[in-house]
């Protein structure tokens, strides 16, 4: 049960990515434009003969203030889709389109129950607020979530729904958005009801968090960074970011609620003097620990790394430390040391505590996008004056969190002979020159792979580490982690995955993490694109034998042999040639080769290479091969009377092919029903041209293993 | 060189199996034999994808060149072979 929790808690923080990675930007375009129509600031940097009001400047500045303010003012609605998005397993798209009709349809309901009882006036103050125009109740991004996990279970359950003959054009993902309009108009009159009771409880907690002061901030900063190994950090500060529980402000005479909500508020506001620490009690902490606190450990572990390998070292430490000064994005640093010196973590958790303390009590008015990095402290902080925001106090406080992170930490990993890098064992080497290597093969793309037999080795590493593609529910990734739902947890190779370049791995139920670093979101796409191919269908076989398949397939392109391995087209039994019930081919007239009984009604190309022929009957295709092989790949025997029924063709002549692309897809069922064979031939028609053509693999074999040996 | 047309009447047209017979009586002959799909393109008899990529249908109009070797005798077998099988 608890694990089950930890696994759904796990892919609502990770759908909150969607919609927070767009944050940065609208703070951007918020900070940038705010700062620069602020009275108070242009007369202080001189800035009045450029920039006033009816200027075009001005105007501009403006435009990008409240195009910003536009995204952090309708993030409930952002939070609804992308929730929706985040949690949908499939069709992901219509779940989008779900989540904002039902958002618009259950605030609508709300407000029509607000109409009904009296109005506005008649509700609790402070209760109601209008979104997209409409009067409704408060909710803030807990309305979006609310909507977004609602439409997501509704679309997981009916987006395949088969409905009776004459209603069946609304079957389906069709039925989603429709089942999720009906439904919402009744949660919406529901929340009518429910949410007021929900609004004391949550105004209750905010004046609970409020009166905690100092001790409260330090325990809130404590607690963020401890969920940090657990992936669930996101879950834990979006109430006090975006709802009552981190506060409620008027600014300018609209009520706001949650701690970011009110910065960004206060921020597009020019009647600010001083920014809220009653909010940015949440955020400011971040700054000091981020900038300077653990680039301090970072220089603690290049010193005390030995010698030989502090070069090696200090190149990873470096890039860590300085993703985490520049944007906030620590972990790649923090993984470093949490995986190999827990103790080291634990210290980081309640120093990082202390910070957001000290923060708070220095009256530290700045506020963040999503992270404590430069950029937002440039932003928020120095760039709005240290009049309003006491920014160098994060400075201060920082230069002495830089010498305390490097003493505590050098003096740890010293005296505990703690493991960071660099001072592994000898044999334990290995894992820095992985993760160089892994960098050097991300370099190249998943592309430039493609001469190898795998075309994209670290997503086979990365699938092989999972368990296989059998045995993952869903994959999805954060700033920095892939983070994936497994069926057998067991099956899980935490070796495998660090040989892919995950500097750690993080096990809880049948949540796997595994963490990767920034750059996760190619190796997330990159992984879900091999899945689809069918070599990630056999990766015993592939990780089996990967040293001969590459070594035979490297020499054809430039070695005057030709030599050549064609792999199986479909998934099936393998039939000699001879065997194969239609005399042209069983004879080789067409050419020598190789059949295959089909399991599965999917034609894949054999090889790198490009479409010759095709067919209008669709039951048969050509292929010229890199290697000037020419093959005729003909699925069933007499088939060509079907004239193209049950045959579905996904490519079309001249079309250049990679080993492994989907070319036909048929329905196998329908042409046995119809009283042909699916018996499907591989032949090389250009036979002449070679010495000899030698199946190599017999009895069940699965798409993309090798097949054919062709011998020039 | 040795021509003749002829018009298909197979109901599936020159596909995988009929090519390849005509494939394998064109490579039995010592004569240079070309395939010309009329108002299109045209293949070597003995490349087998060439003679399948015209795309040769029921009712299609051919015309065969026998060029070299025995031309009268191959240019038999040949109008034999179109007939039987075409």
């Amino acid at each position: 049960m608890k694990d089950k929790i930890f696994g759904v808690l796990q892919r609502v923080g990770r759908s909150f990515m969607l919609p927070i990675a767009l944050l940065p930007v609208a703070g951007l375009l918020l900070g940038i434009g705010s700062s620069f129509t602020n009275q108070t600031m242009l007369e202080t940097y001189n800035l009045t003969g450029f920039i006033y009001e009816g200027g075009i400047l001005y105007t501009i500045l403006d435009i990008m203030n409240q195009c910003g303010s536009a995204v952090f003012n309708n993030l409930a609605l952002l939070f609804a889709m992308g929730v929706a998005i985040g949690m949908a397993k499939k069709e992901k798209e219509v779940a989008a389109l779900s989540g904002a009709i039902a958002y618009l349809v259950m605030n609508t309901a709300i407000s029509a129950m607000i109409t009904a009882r009296g109005g506005v006036e008649a509700m609790a103050p402070n209760s109601t607020a209008s979104t997209l125009g409409i009067t409704t109740l408060q909710m803030g991004v807990f309305g979006g979530i609310v909507v977004g996990l609602g439409v997501a279970a509704l679309h997981n359950k009916f987006y395949k729904i088969q409905l009776p003959q004459v209603l069946s054009f609304f079957g389906g993902t069709r039925f989603v958005p429709i089942v999720s309009t009906a439904v919402f108009v009744v949660v919406g009159i529901l929340m009518f009801f429910l949410w007021p009771i929900v609004q004391t409880g949550i105004a209750m907690l905010g004046n609970l968090v409020i009166h905690s002061g100092y001790v409260g901030t330090w325990i809130y900063g404590i607690l963020e960074r401890a969920l940090i190994p657990f992936g669930l950090h996101h879950v834990f500060y979006m109430p006090f970011w975006q709802t009552a529980v981190g506060g409620t402000a008027v600014i300018d005479g609209v009520t706001i609620q949650g701690a970011q909500n009110i910065f960004f508020a206060e921020l597009a506001s020019r009647a600010t003097e001083v920014f809220s620490v009653s909010a940015t009690r949440f955020m400011a902490g971040k700054f000091p620990f981020m900038i300077f606190g653990l680039p301090g450990a970072a220089l603690a572990m290049y010193r005390a790394a030995n010698p030989e390998k502090r070069k090696i070292a200090g190149g990873l430490l470096i890039s860590a430390a300085l993703t985490a000064m520049l944007t906030g994005i620590t972990e790649p640093l923090e993984f470093t040391f949490l995986f190999v010196a827990p103790a080291m973590y634990a210290v980081h958790c309640v120093y990082a505590g202390l910070s957001y303390m000290l923060m708070h009590i220095f009256n530290v008015g700045v506020g963040m996008t999503f992270s404590g990095g430069i950029i937002d402290l440039t932003l928020f902080g120095i760039l709005q004056g240290n009049a309003k925001t006491h920014w160098i106090w994060v400075v201060l406080v920082g230069l002495v969190y830089f010498c305390l992170y490097y003493l505590t930490f050098y003096f740890m990993i010293v005296k505990m002979d703690l493991k960071t890098p660099g001072r592994e064992a000898d044999d334990e080497e290995t894992k820095l020159f992985t993760r160089s290597d892994f960098k050097a093969k991300t370099g190249v793309g998943p592309d430039g792979a493609a001469s190898a037999s795998v075309s994209d080795p670290v997503s086979a590493l990365i699938l092989k580490g999972l368990g296989g593609k059998a045995n993952l529910s869903d994959v999805d990734c954060c700033a920095t982690r892939l983070r994936v739902t497994v069926i057998d947890p067991n099956k899980v190779s935490d070796a495998l995955l660090k040989q892919s370049g995950a500097s750690g791995v993080i096990h809880k139920g049948n949540g796997v993490q595994a963490v990767y670093g920034p750059q996760v979101a190619v190796i997330k796409s990159n992984l879900v694109d091999f899945m689809e191919t069918p070599e990630s269908d056999h990766l015993d076989n592939l990780a089996a034998a990967p040293a001969p398949a590459p070594a035979a397939a490297a020499p054809s392109k430039e070695a005057p042999s030709k030599d050549t391995i064609l792999s199986a087209p479909m998934n099936g039994q393998v039939i000699p040639i001879a065997e194969v019930q239609d005399e042209v081919f069983a004879t080789c007239v067409l050419g020598e080769g190789i059949a295959i009984e089909p399991s599965e009604g999917k034609l894949y190309a054999p090889a790198d290479g490009v479409i010759d022929n095709v067919f209008d009957t669709k039951h048969a295709i050509g292929i010229l091969t890199e290697d000037g092989v020419e093959i005729l790949l003909h699925i069933g025997i007499n088939t060509v009377q079907l004239n193209g029924a049950h045959f579905e063709l996904h490519v079309e002549k001249e079309q250049q092919v990679k080993k492994g692309d989907l070319l036909i897809s048929f329905d196998q069922d329908a042409i046995r029903a119809a009283g042909y064979l699916c018996t499907t031939p591989m032949i090389v028609c250009n036979t002449d041209d070679y010495q000899s053509i030698t199946p190599i693999a017999q009895g069940g074999i699965q798409a993309g293993t090798p097949l054919l040996e062709v011998k020039g | 060189m040795k021509q003749f047309s002829y018009v298909i009447t197979d109901p599936v047209g020159i596909h995988a199996r009929p090519a390849g017979m005509l494939v394998k009586a064109a490579k039995a002959l010592d004569s240079t034999i070309t395939i010309e799909k009329t108002g299109g393109k045209s293949a070597t008899a003995t490349k087998l994808m060439a003679v399948m990529g015209l795309g040769i249908k029921q009712g299609d109009e051919v015309t065969v060149t026998i060029d070299g070797g025995n031309e009268e005798a191959n240019l038999q077998t040949m109008e034999q072979f179109f007939q039987d099988h075409l």
